[in-house]
């Protein structure tokens, strides 16, 4: 079985301190691995000593109703994990193999794992919905972490770590970039309103830090001028570092070692910085990373950390909105919905930012993923991407005519628009929430 | 990776198609790249982008924004769709000898 993805070769492995293990040595550093985890993670073995397959997890999975592939059934994903631990951690496993649902270590072993484990969203519906509560996205997380550890991972995570090492962003965006990108975002709001507004990169003595995402100073720039512009109005004494332009941490995506270091970069910076307050901006999983897992890796801390979304909410009636002429509706991202507690907030803002909100079906902690989660957005798996977005896509054609839809992350942002197209839903404006806030803002000029 | 033969000249590719060593690019891949990337023809327009493009990365070290690229060149990111159909972070940039930008893109 050859994976979907390119896999990052031996050389490219080394260079961000995870060398590929050699092929004899495999099986038994992978078994420690996963030995590791059964003590440590003990969330994890509850997900492997509980499912009964009683199949709820099927109806509820994008990934499984998108592809059809019995493996992407999340009992079945989970099975990958389940069969192997049953066979070197259990004595019925040991003794009766096969009978008990066991099954050897083998050539295929590594393989199937980084196929099955890379087309998981690491959304969470499927424990939303199962009677044990069993979150796949768990078991995920703990596979891609075992693959990594012994030098395995899809090229797009290492080529994102390199660039994170490099740069403290995915996209590998250096220090004069993201100062000549500023310079133009707040070109672009000066000519729209006759204001100055500015975006500060490394301002010394700022109160607040702003984090957003890599995404925002290349693709997703009105995200980051409507969070410029709502600083603006409050009157916030806020800066970004150019050492964390990033809100994303894909160590949760695919080594929960480099999700710690990273999100130790970001308690370095606000700590330089002195700051008292942290906003991530709009990204996902980035944002589940901050919130559950900061005081983990990093605790503790002397600033709060918030989301722009909430920061925004919580500030809304102050803000001059007018509303926009537009009929919209919201795409949830899974880590806010499922794993972040950012639901209503964004319903709240964009009621005030826009005339006519819709809610697409279902929504909320139910909603579909965009089929981008964990960090699926290689190019080479774009047929299998479109699988994944298909729950998607239906329910964003059930709605009729709509004017924009809103995906408040930066995954989210980098596939819906892609789905889209596939299934011929074109011409449909596309953004974030942050967005319309800075559209709907009167400032200046737009009075 | 692998070695492409363009005109006598070997190029290395990543597994993308984008060439690793910015400076291997010559105007040669250019032709070659078009043919993959869906631009039947390469004109001005496409060279004007291309040029941007090259000027950017040396100075920067990275691809531009995508909306200063419009603004910068003066064509709509519609136009840019119609000269590179794959779109300006994939198709403009492999063809201008970037790294393909990576990330939430």
């Amino acid at each position: 079985m050859k994976p979907p993805m390119h896999v990052a070769k031996d050389s490219e492995v080394a260079l961000i301190g995870y060398p590929r293990i050699p092929e004899q040595d495999q099986q038994a550093a992978f078994l420690k691995k996963l030995d590791d985890l059964r003590v440590s993670m003990r969330s994890l073995m509850v997900m492997l000593e509980n499912c009964t397959k009683c199949g709820n997890c099927a109806k509820q999975c994008h990934s499984y109703l998108g592809t059809e592939d019995y493996n992407n059934f999340p009992a079945a994903r989970a099975e990958l994990m389940r069969r192997i631990y049953k066979r070197y951690f259990t004595w019925t496993g040991r003794t009766f193999g096969r009978f008990f649902g066991a099954e050897d270590f083998d050539a295929d072993t590594i393989s199937k794992w980084l196929t099955y484990f890379y087309q998981c969203n690491e959304c969470r519906r499927c424990a939303k919905f199962c009677p044990f509560g069993i979150d796949t996205a768990e078991v995920t997380i703990a596979a891609r972490h075992i693959l990594s550890e012994i030098g395995i991972m899809p090229k797009f995570m290492q080529g994102i770590a390199v660039n994170m090492n490099k740069t403290g962003n995915n996209m590998g965006i250096p220090k004069p970039a993201i100062i000549d990108c500023a310079e133009f975002m707040e070109d672009e709001m000066r000519e729209e309103t006759g204001l100055a507004i500015k975006i500060p990169i490394d301002k010394p003595n700022s109160e607040v830090l702003y984090i957003p995402s890599s995404a925002d100073f290349f693709t997703n720039i009105d995200t980051m001028i409507g969070a410029a512009k709502l600083f603006h109005y409050l009157g916030v004494n806020w800066t970004i570092p150019s050492t964390v332009l990033e809100a994303a941490n894909f160590g949760l995506l695919f080594n929960v070692n480099v999700m710690r270091e990273q999100n130790q970069r970001l308690k370095a910076a606000a700590t330089a910085l002195g700051a008292k307050l942290v906003i991530q901006g709009e990204c996902g999983h980035g944002w589940r990373a901050a919130k559950m897992y900061t005081d983990g890796c990093s605790g503790p801390v002397s600033f709060e950390l918030v989301h722009i979304l909430d920061y925004c909410d919580k500030h809304l009636d102050k803000l001059p909105l007018k509303k926009l002429p537009l009929r919209a509706t919201l795409h949830d991202p899974c880590n806010y919905a499922r794993a972040g507690e950012i639901i209503e907030q964004p319903r709240r803002i964009m009621r005030a930012c826009v005339e006519e909100f819709v809610e697409m079906t279902p929504n909320r902690d139910e909603n579909y993923c965009c089929g981008g989660g964990s960090g699926i957005l290689m190019d080479e798996m774009m047929e299998i991407r479109m699988k994944l977005g298909k729950k998607k896509a239906e329910q964003v054609k059930a709605l009729g005519r709509i004017d924009y839809l809103a995906m408040p992350c930066s995954i989210c942002k980098a596939q819906i628009p892609a789905v889209m197209k596939h299934y011929g839903v074109l011409d449909l404006p596309m953004g974030g929430v942050m967005d319309l806030v800075g559209k709907a803002m009167l400032l200046g000029d737009t009075k | 990776m692998s070695m492409l033969d363009i005109n006598g000249r070997q190029i290395e590719i990543d597994e993308d198609g984008f060439i690793v060593d910015p400076a291997s690019w010559n105007e040669d891949i250019v032709s070659y790249f078009a043919k993959q990337e869906d631009v039947s023809e390469l004109t001005e327009n496409h060279w004007k982008v291309i040029n941007y493009l090259r000027q950017y990365f040396q100075q920067f070290g990275i691809a531009p924004m995508i909306r200063k690229l419009c603004k910068d060149t003066g064509f709509t990111l519609k136009e840019i769709y119609e000269l590179f159909p794959s779109g300006p972070a994939k198709g403009a940039c492999k063809l201008a000898g970037l790294p393909k930008p990576t990330g939430c893109v």
